[in-house]
């Protein structure tokens, strides 16, 4: 049974004699050794507007200052089966087709907030997922918005289905967007 | 990537810090119920939230939690003596009683009131389940006791440990919610481990090293669920729950008692690992109590008379070489708990996470420090009680489910995520 010695140290210094690679390592004095360059922004990160509700809180987020992020609206009318069709508007920047907007991607956030999104959802998810870029889905109200939120679910790699603004601008800080 | 200052928020929980603000409107586990088995034993002196203190059990089976140093000289009450009602200090025997109330000075006449004027700071500490819990803030804000399922199940189906570790709170909680690196960091323990093995579902987790993420937000925190392809048509998912702020649970694997953890700030460059095992509706069978106490499944072997592992960064956290080549354990490192933290106090003190690289596999890290945020700042300027202080929020459980690949996981489990005493949790 343990007994009453159970109070940590109050600081990290490892005991003197101590040959333990991790101790030494682990202290904050070490911390100080990292190599301290700076990490590089991510540079592929596409956030993609699916519906007129998506695409106002999307020109919002946009208007902050970010690194490198693109933001998009997207277009699916007349895209049929085929997510090669799909038109890509930028927020600030270029329209042009999905493969320009895709080709140096390495993440792409999609943005819904009803079930009109739900055939663009699963095109450019599926269109992701065959050129192995990473993506999210964030609904804005998923519970109101059941086929969009089931549509993103086979590609999104990640899938908020009650997401709102502070939860895009969270994720596009975290990844250096 | 979270910013310097956000960090410093999420990471600091001393006194007047606004996470430490938020931390004190809690009931937190300050000690297993082990530490003060009978009245009048050894007290212990413990730090939580970069406070020190001496827990004791009075004569009557009163448990005090006091500051733990005498109001005349500020020598330590760990070298005093518990008897007769009280505790007293060994430089010149004045006494204090569970409220820290000083109770004797003995240098003062009989009839003096002079004690009546001394009081040390103390908290409520009460015995619930195998642990004994403490609420640090504002007394006339005490909220009800917790509820947590684990601690409110007959005796002989939980079993509660605890382990130091030497890194801040909040790294050490976000392995708690991070799904992913089980099938790589722990891959070894799925298949060995005996209070993991044999399961069903160990199989998706060890086939499909790429699981999707659904994020679903909680009255009380977040549910993280972790999707990873079953048979044809068919998902498996393991639903984590967490309650703010320090409340994690792992998903079930077969029949196997159901665990988790708190995360308790000692300082902000230590913590408690508070883990438990129970099974809602059997009790725990001789061999499943053995293993837990040895060591297996979420707890740790520790250093006999502390709560110190066996395994730390002192002695390289015991790596085997020849067990990572041969695959025992994916890092080296043998044992659940050790293998999380080892890696998690390799990242220093307080990791700097201004460093970081997340990627959207992450989400579940990044919401759960948006919602810590939000509820510390909430709480500093309009005083709004953060989520997981309502015992309502505490009934929760993880589950381990076979969805059809339509299903959405909340949906579907939103009985197998909730408490209800008497039956079975939801596991593969």
């Amino acid at each position: 049974m343990p007994g009453p010695l159970t109070y940590p140290p109050t600081t990290q210094v490892p005991p003197a004699r101590t040959l333990a690679s991790c101790a030494r390592a682990a202290t904050a004095a070490e911390l100080a050794y990292r190599i301290d360059v700076p990490i590089a922004p991510s540079r592929g990160v596409r956030v993609v507007a699916l519906d007129d509700g998506a695409a106002a809180m999307t020109a919002r987020v946009a208007a902050r200052e970010w690194v490198s992020a693109r933001f998009l609206v997207a277009d699916a009318t007349g895209a049929g089966d085929d997510p090669a069709d799909m038109l890509l508007h930028g927020i600030g920047g270029p329209s042009a087709g999905l493969e320009e907007h895709l080709v140096d991607a390495d993440v792409v956030m999609m943005i819904a907030s009803n079930d009109s999104a739900a055939t663009g959802a699963y095109l450019l998810g599926y269109a992701c997922w065959q050129r192995s870029i990473m993506t999210a889905g964030l609904v804005l109200d998923g519970l109101a918005a059941p086929e969009v939120v089931a549509a993103l679910r086979p590609h999104a790699r990640v899938l908020l289905p009650a997401a709102d603004e502070s939860d895009i601008v969270e994720m596009l800080i975290a990844l250096r967007a | 990537m979270l910013r310097r200052e956000i960090n410093d928020l999420l990471t600091q929980t001393g006194p007047k810090t606004p996470m430490g603000e938020m931390f004190r409107q809690y009931w937190m586990p300050a000690l297993l119920a082990e530490e003060l088995a009978e009245d009048d034993c050894p007290q212990v002196r413990i730090k939580l939230l970069s406070e020190r203190l001496v827990a004791f059990r009075d004569s009557e089976g009163r448990y005090g939690l006091i500051d733990e140093f005498c109001a005349h000289r500020g020598a330590s009450l760990w070298f005093g003596r518990v008897e007769e009602g009280g505790i007293r200090c060994a430089y010149h025997g004045w006494k204090f009683d569970v409220t820290g109330q000083c109770v004797e000075v003995p240098s003062e006449a009989d009839n003096s009131s002079f004690c009546a004027n001394v009081k040390l700071r103390s908290y409520p500490l009460v015995k619930l389940g195998d642990m004994l819990w403490t609420y640090m803030g504002d007394p006339a804000t005490i909220p009800p006791l917790p509820q947590w399922e684990f601690a409110l199940v007959p005796p002989e189906q939980t079993y509660s440990s605890k382990r130091w570790q030497q890194s801040n709170w909040l790294q050490a909680f976000e392995g708690g919610i991070d799904s992913s690196h089980v099938t790589f960091l722990h891959s070894g323990g799925l298949k060995s481990d005996p209070l993991f093995r044999g399961a069903k579902g160990n199989e998706y987790n060890l086939h499909d090293t790429k699981p999707f993420f659904e994020v679903v937000d909680a009255e009380g925190g977040l549910f993280v669920g972790a999707r990873r392809n079953a048979e044809e048509g068919k998902y498996y998912w393991r639903i984590t729950p967490w309650i703010m702020p320090n409340f994690t649970m792992v998903p079930p694997r077969g029949d196997h008692p159901i665990h988790g953890h708190f995360w308790v700030p000692i300082d902000d460059e230590n913590c408690w690992a508070y883990s438990f095992d129970y099974h809602p509706v059997r009790a725990l069978t001789t061999d499943e109590r053995q293993a837990m106490i040895d060591g297996h499944g979420v707890h740790s072997e520790n250093i006999p008379g502390t709560y110190r592992p066996v395994a730390n960064m002192d002695n390289d956290y015991l790596m085997d070489r020849e067990a990572q080549r041969r695959g025992d354990y994916y890092s080296g490192i043998k044992g659940i708990a050790i293998q999380d933290s080892s890696l998690q106090e390799s990242m220093g003190p307080i990791v700097d996470r201004t460093k970081e690289r997340l990627v959207p596999a992450d989400s579940g890290i990044i919401k759960a420090r948006q919602k810590l945020r939000k509820a510390v700042l909430a709480l500093r300027d309009e005083g709004v009680t953060p989520p997981g202080v309502d015992p309502a929020h505490h009934h929760v459980r993880s589950a381990a489910v076979v969805l059809d690949a339509k299903e959405a996981f909340l949906d579907s489990c939103r009985d197998a995520v909730r408490v209800v005493p008497g039956t079975p949790v939801a596991s593969v």
